[in-house]
């Protein structure tokens, strides 16, 4: 039962535009211009001629001198000393932990390269997401400050700590108050550094803000339960999840911890078990998670709360008034739907809402106890500490700066001159506080405005520690010496407040040994070497809900009421930018978002229908301003399943002052954002008029057709049941003919393959900034981007079809114009990169055989062998090789990211940096093979499954990239092949592709299908 | 070809080194060995001898000279006795210096006549700088001269023929008795002009340039960019000869990642200093040797007090020798140690001799390191098509390739190649 459903990458597809049919016909975007060159003009003119003949008569010098050259004198310098623990040429790993994540840093000859996720962490994170993958760009950032700043002069520490300890003595006699600033500080020895201090400094306070706030869940809890916390979530044991625009597989508290517990239920291992998590995502804009849900139904922002009333009253019985969505016949049938199932899986499953408005929340809660998810799916005993922030608490500092009681502000990892909603009051207030101290890596928006700039080390160069969870710490210990003349801003602020231990390192190790170590009995060396001390959870209570929900309901409609406008804008973090902190990083601005698959930018998105009714076509720049007259121009982006009346804009974009690569991309959404009933509101209105100028986003997802080919393959989870191989086109093999009978590719050792399940692939994107960061990969900015020659190795391909109102699926494209509204989508993510074939339609095209297949069933790319013709591209079927247009390390027009010595020092001494010319693409990370099977050589043993890992398998937290060794019948990945949900891409063409791809099963069935009908 | 001009080459330095040294062996010492005395002065005398100047003990040249051998065997053997038995000639000889000399009653006669013989001869100066071998000029000189000497020879040749012929129709000629016009009064001049109207003649030359260029061209781009007997100056003069030859220290203990890692790398001073911060070479003024003192210098160490001053380092800058292009990988570890028997095999190198000589040559001959091999692909190739590796039967990591394999079964000569070890990507990614 092989499926015919049409799917499409993108709208321009979807419609066969002029312009989309034009550009597919040529391999690259832009085509050389030839003839130009060829035309009359060209050669009647005498320069050409000239121009050649000198050309020719310095290219025959030049080469003559070059000859002459008796040999290069490079200068090889060893270390003075070199550390016992140091040998060039292979690499240390040393545990640290980014973001409360532990994570292995690899190091060569003492600088950090490579980010890897800490096998020790256990369930915490299985692998790292794109945001820790890229941080080792942001320690070699030239943008960074070298020496302190003292009212804009740089200064000596000694000469900086004078001043400050001078003007705390003042702010202290003045009997003003101290804040520090910070955006949640999960470690537990900076906030004993912050209480020292205030012990100092007894007006100090400690204001926690998060610029993407959860003040609403930790309200809420504190309101319904007494605990002000935010709950540990096990999606792991939720048979059904249900979220209202909660992006837990993305943005969303923990990303990377739920995308494990989430696909742990949905992978193969647990297909094999024929078992699978049902998963429903009632959302405006289309989010990661959206499109990784089973059902997924379009909600405006006005329609969550009524829709939450009407799930409430429909479990609980209850009649709580604001039910109903009277507008919107689908979402009404499936709350119906959602409610009949949550109470079948009561226990067993969970519901979650991204806003951070209190009474939505306590809404949420009230569901979940009478579902009764709490000690199982929500376990409030063990609770998370990544988000502590209070916004009414930074609201009152905005408020006591202009009235001028505050003498002394300092800010720990926060930058509130940016992601303060009111960035205005905040300045204006910030301009009334005497000593205003910056702990920044760079003179950001917030240090610009400071007396003082008190340069703070990356994280790879510090020590510290995180408290993620209740009893999880990990640590943070520094793989380099400071490069620069930075120090910790804790050991400033132990400096000023005169503490007996001053330096940081002994402060962390004593407050571990004081309050961490003894309750595990392991030594501070034990925690240097795996990173994480986890003791035994508490067991998870059951909680009762006893509040009464009618003044709770009646806030809810109130806040929708309000929302109800012509364009209701939802805020969001974007997969790649988050926040906004690391907007410098060059890998992350490239990285697409999973969604869009746009670079470089931030946009409007709108659904197409929506933009249609309102005359925009895609890229027309709007104007979007917002009730309190804060506007922006960003370009308009056709967005399929986003809810009609909806429009969304990224955060973490428009910072002005972060940097080479990141100044002034896209526009600062922060202000959209608005403050009522002591939280954040990330849902507004706004209203959007037409500017008449146009800009493209730099988008790849268009980059490459497959011609509507049968590529992605999916089932429906009932089918699977029925048959495993459903779906997977396993059943019909055509017979196939093969011209290379007598001259096989033996793969007599190894045959190394990979295989790619796409139902655990969340499409996250951490895997893409994985491969760049191991293989060296340029990152070649938004025009290039916009020439379809971004040079990623490894892209995931985003794939959008339609339920059908009637059938469940629609096939044709001609049925495609029925449709009404394009909100009704689902999206597969395809990874897609060399697929290593056997019979490799690139090698046999290669005139200078530089691409040919190895004896262990990988296909080679010799750079130097390469002459740059670009037939393989051209005969590749997958599309995944990339050409090198420029030397982007020696190129001024690509500033923003390897064009510096300082920066190159992230490079991989392993790979080869390519050069302008040459052809490249996926290499299966043979220098990690090479490496793997040298270490068995050197231990005079046979390899082992998983010796060997890839850099994207091991950034993959979902587990959906499996490598190995075909020959071994017992390795994981000729398991994972052996499945009968594996098909090869394209396999029709007997390519023999090396990558096997699992199908992509959806858990719905006939009584999803009414909910669309 | 090439290969064997450089054979060759080597043979002939080594024969042109032997000629002088075994001429001056037997002009000046009788038959003494002179380059086993030097071996053995560098290795036992030289840290407080030297033999034009003082040091720690009397510059020796002036010695031998002067004192005969019937003192001097004794001496070197037991100074200590000699003077207890009261020796004169040896309490003079003693009050040079309070520290005593050491006793060496290992060595033989013939030994020590070996070392007199070095001390009176002195440094072999020409022979080691003639002998040296210095930078390679790329285009192999004895092929060019070979075929110089071709066309020289096949143009004398020619000359003789042509003679030869004339005077045979001369004496028919004259047998047919026909007059001979002597031609003898025609000047130079005429006679080249005649020569270049000569269509033979000029077609001939023309040939021979094409010739002659051609293969200076050709030899000049076969050889562009190897750097076969690249041999910079250093930083420090480091002798290998001293340190890995005559010292015969294993060359891990400076390049210790060579069995590890894909470096080698370039030791690290504080490993020189193990030995060095006593082993000064002093001059006779009590000077440490200025090589040392580079050593001293760069760590900011003071040999007096022997502490270390950290604002005074300055890391050596030496200049690599071996360089191999980026876009190349090379892992020392997997041929120094997985493919070790293999290259030994290959190279055909001594037991007692590293492994590290296949590639890098007798290290333990070289003043100054030169480049060896030429590190071309054509030279990696060769070595992965012809070594045998089936000492790697037993090896667990290759048990199953070869199981499999059925060229092996059918009894192939196991080489790297047979193993994937020439497809591109193996070296090059």
């Amino acid at each position: 039962m092989e499926s015919n459903k049409k799917y499409w990458k993108g709208l321009e597809e979807l419609n066969k535009t002029p312009e989309f049919v034009d550009n597919n016909k040529s391999e690259f975007a832009v085509p050389l211009p030839i003839e130009d060159v060829l035309s009359e003009a060209g050669l009647s003119t005498v320069t050409p001629r000239r121009d050649f003949l000198k050309a020719l008569g310095f290219g025959l010098g030049a080469v003559t001198l070059a000859a002459c050259q008796k040999a290069p004198v490079h200068k090889s310098i060893p270390y003075l000393v070199r550390p016992e623990e140091v040998t060039p040429g292979i690499p240390n790993f040393y545990v640290s932990s980014f973001k409360g994540n532990s994570v292995m840093v690899k190091t060569v000859v003492g600088r950090p390269i490579k980010i890897e996720a800490n096998p020790n962490a256990g369930a915490f994170n299985r692998g790292t997401d794109a945001q820790a993958q890229a941080s080792v760009l942001d320690l070699y950032d030239v943008s960074k400050l070298k020496t302190p700043l003292l009212k804009k002069e740089e200064t000596t520490w000694a000469d900086l700590d004078k001043f400050v300890k001078g003007e705390l003595n003042k702010v202290q006699a003045s009997g003003k108050q101290i804040r520090v600033v910070a955006s949640s500080l999960n470690s537990p020895s900076a906030k004993a550094v912050v209480a020292e201090f205030a012990a100092k400094y007894p007006t100090t306070k400690l204001v926690q803000y998060d610029p993407v706030s959860y003040t609403g869940i930790i309200k809420a809890n504190e309101n319904s339960f007494g605990k002000a916390v935010l709950p540990k979530y096990n999606f792991e044991k939720a048979d059904l999840i249900v979220s209202f625009a909660a992006d837990f597989l993305g943005t969303w508290i923990s990303g990377e911890e739920f995308t494990a517990q989430y696909t742990s239920n949905r992978d193969y291992k647990s297909l094999e078990k024929k078992k699978m998590s049902r998963h429903f995502q009632f959302e405006a804009g289309m989010s990661l998670t959206g499109t990784n849900a089973d059902t997924r139904i379009a909600l405006k922002l006005s329609e969550e709360g009524p829709a939450l009333i009407a799930l409430y009253n429909a479990i609980t019985g209850a009649s709580l008034s604001g039910a109903g969505l009277p507008d919107n016949t689908n979402a009404d049938k499936a709350i119906k739907l959602v409610a009949k199932e949550l109470l079948q899986n009561k226990g067993k499953a969970v519901v979650v809402a991204g806003s951070n408005d209190v009474s939505v929340q306590t809404l949420v809660n009230a569901i979940n106890v009478a579902i009764g998810s709490y000690g199982t799916t929500i376990d409030l005993d063990n609770p998370c500490k990544r988000y502590e922030g209070n916004d009414a608490e930074f609201a009152l500092l905005v408020d006591e700066m202009n009235k001028g009681e505050v003498g002394a502000v300092f800010f720990l990892n926060a930058n509130p001159a940016y992601d303060a909603i009111n960035a205005k009051a905040f300045t204006d207030g910030l301009a009334k506080v005497a000593l205003k101290v910056s702990f920044s890596d760079r003179e950001d928006e917030t240090a610009d405005l400071s007396d003082v700039v008190a340069i703070t080390p990356n994280y790879l160069e510090a020590w510290g520690d995180a408290n993620t969870y209740e009893g999880y710490y990990t640590i943070v210990q520094p793989t380099i010496n400071p490069v620069f003349n930075s120090r910790q801003a804790e050991q400033s602020l132990l400096t000023w407040a005169d503490a007996p231990v001053q330096d940081y390192y002994q402060y962390v190790r004593n407050y571990w040994e004081k309050n961490v170590l003894p309750a595990t009995g392991k030594t501070w060396e034990d925690v240097l070497q795996t990173g994480v001390i986890a003791t035994a959870p508490r067991t998870a209570g059951s909680y009762g809900f006893t509040l009464a929900l009618d003044a709770v309901a009646a806030a809810i409609v109130v806040s929708s009421k309000a929302l109800k406008k012509d364009i209701e804008l939802q805020i969001f973090e974007s997969i790649p930018m988050r926040d906004g902190k690391q907007a410098n990083n060059a890998f992350l601005q490239e990285l697409p978002c999973p969604v869009t698959k746009v670079t470089w930018d931030n946009y409007v998105a709108l659904n197409p229908r929506q933009a249609e009714k309102l005359g925009y076509k895609e890229f027309d720049v709007v104007n979007i301003k917002s009730e309190s007259g804060y506007s922006v121009d960003l370009p308009v982006l056709f967005q399929p399943g986003q809810a009609m009346g909806t429009a969304s804009v990224a955060l973490g974009y428009g910072r002005t002052k972060t940097g080479k690569a990141g100044n002034n991309v896209g526009k600062n959404a922060f202000p959209f954002v608005t403050y009522a009933n002591g939280t954040l509101k990330y849902a507004t209105t706004a209203t959007l008029t037409g500017t008449g100028r146009w800009e493209e986003l730099a988008q790849t997802q268009t980059h490459y057709s497959f011609e509507g080919r049968n590529i992605v393959r999916e089932a429906s989870f009932k089918d699977f049941l029925k048959d495993p191989a459903a779906g997977s086109g396993n059943h019909h093999k055509h017979k196939v003919y093969d011209l290379w009978t007598t001259d096989k590719h033996e793969m007599l050792g190894n045959n190394w393959v990979m295989a790619i399940d796409l139902n655990a692939c969340t499409g996250c994107g951490s895997c893409i900034v994985a491969c760049n960061v191991e293989n060296n990969i340029p990152v070649v900015g938004k025009d290039e981007v916009r020439r379809r020659r971004e040079m990623h190795w490894l892209r995931i391909d985003r794939y959008y079809s339609f339920n059908d109102e009637q059938q469940g699926a629609v096939t044709e494209e001609k049925e495609i114009a029925h449709l009404d509204n394009l909100e009704n989508v689902s999206v597969v993510h395809q990874p897609m990169l060399c697929q290593h074939c056997d019979h490799a339609p690139c090698e046999t095209v290669c005139p200078v055989l530089a691409t040919v297949h190895s004896s262990d069933g990988l296909n080679h790319m010799a750079y130097n062998r390469c002459v740059g013709t670009r037939y393989c591209a051209n005969n590749c079927p997958y599309k995944v090789r990339r050409f090198n247009w420029f030397n982007y390390w020696n190129d001024s027009r690509f500033d923003n990211y390897l064009n510096n010595e300082f920066t190159q020092l992230v490079l991989n001494p392993d790979v080869s940096t390519r050069s302008r010319g040459v052809m490249e693409k996926c290499s299966m990370c043979i220098q990690r093979i090479q490496a793997g099977k040298l270490t068995a050589k050197l231990e005079k043993r046979a390899l082992q499954d998983g010796d060997i890992k890839m850099a994207c398998q091991q950034a993959c937290s979902a587990n959906a990239i499996i490598f190995g060794d075909k020959n071994d019948p017992n390795s994981e990945v000729s398991k994972a092949l052996r499945s009968e949900r594996t098909y090869y891409v394209l396999e029709e063409i007997n390519v023999e592709p090396g990558i096997g791809y699992m199908t992509k099963i959806r858990n719905i069935d006939s009584t999803t299908k009414e909910v669309h009908a | 070809m090439r290969n064997i001009s450089f054979g060759l080459k080597k043979f002939r330095k080594a024969t042109f080194i032997l000629a002088v040294l075994s001429f001056l062996t037997v002009t000046v010492s009788k038959a003494q060995d002179v380059v086993e005395g030097r071996t053995l002065f560098k290795s036992k005398c030289a840290s407080c001898h030297a033999l034009d100047h003082d040091g720690t003990g009397p510059a020796l040249t002036p010695k031998v000279n002067e004192l005969d051998e019937a003192f001097l065997i004794p001496w070197i053997k037991n100074n200590q006795a000699l003077i207890a038995s009261g020796n004169k000639q040896a309490i003079e000889a003693a009050k040079f210096s309070p520290s005593e000399m050491t006793a060496f009653p290992t060595l033989t006669d013939d030994q020590i006549k070996n070392i007199i013989a070095y001390a009176k001869v002195g440094e072999p100066k020409k022979a080691a700088e003639a002998g040296a071998p210095v930078a390679d000029e790329g285009v192999s000189g004895l092929s060019i001269a070979g075929v110089i000497a071709i066309i020289v020879l096949a143009i004398l040749v020619l000359v003789v023929l042509g003679r030869a012929v004339k005077m045979l129709e001369r004496l028919i000629l004259e047998k047919q008795g026909i007059d001979i016009v002597e031609e003898e009064n025609v000047s130079l001049a005429t006679g080249l002009k005649g020569l270049f109207k000569n269509k033979k003649f000029v077609f001939f030359t023309v040939l021979c340039l094409v010739v002659v260029l051609g293969s200076f061209g050709w030899m000049g781009m076969w050889n562009t960019g190897v750097h076969t007997g690249y041999q910079p100056t250093q930083p420090i003069k480091f002798s290998h000869e001293l340190h890995a030859g005559i010292n015969q220290i294993d060359c891990q203990y400076c390049h210790s990642g060579a069995f590890k890692s894909k470096n080698a790398s370039i030791p690290s001073l504080n490993v020189c200093m193990n030995c060095h911060k006593n082993v000064q070479a002093r001059t006779e003024d009590g000077l440490i040797s200025p090589e040392i003192q580079k050593i001293y210098s760069a760590l900011g160490y003071n040999p007096d007090t022997q502490t270390y001053d950290k604002t005074k380092e300055k890391p050596v800058e030496w200049v690599r020798v071996h360089n191999l292009p980026d876009l190349a990988y090379f892992n020392h570890s997997q041929h120094v140690v997985v493919g070790e028997d293999a290259i030994r095999k290959q190279a055909g190198l001594n037991p007692n001799d590293p492994v590290c000589f296949a590639c890098h040559g007798p290290v333990n001959t070289m003043e100054e390191v030169y480049q060896y091999s030429p590190l071309t692909m054509k030279w990696c190739i060769n070595c992965h098509k012809e070594a045998d590796i089936s000492s790697k039967k037993g090896d667990a990591f290759y048990a199953n390739v070869i199981a499999a394999h059925e060229k092996i079964k059918k009894g192939e000569k196991i080489t790297p190649a047979l193993l994937g070890g020439l497809e591109c990507g193996k070296c090059h990614y």
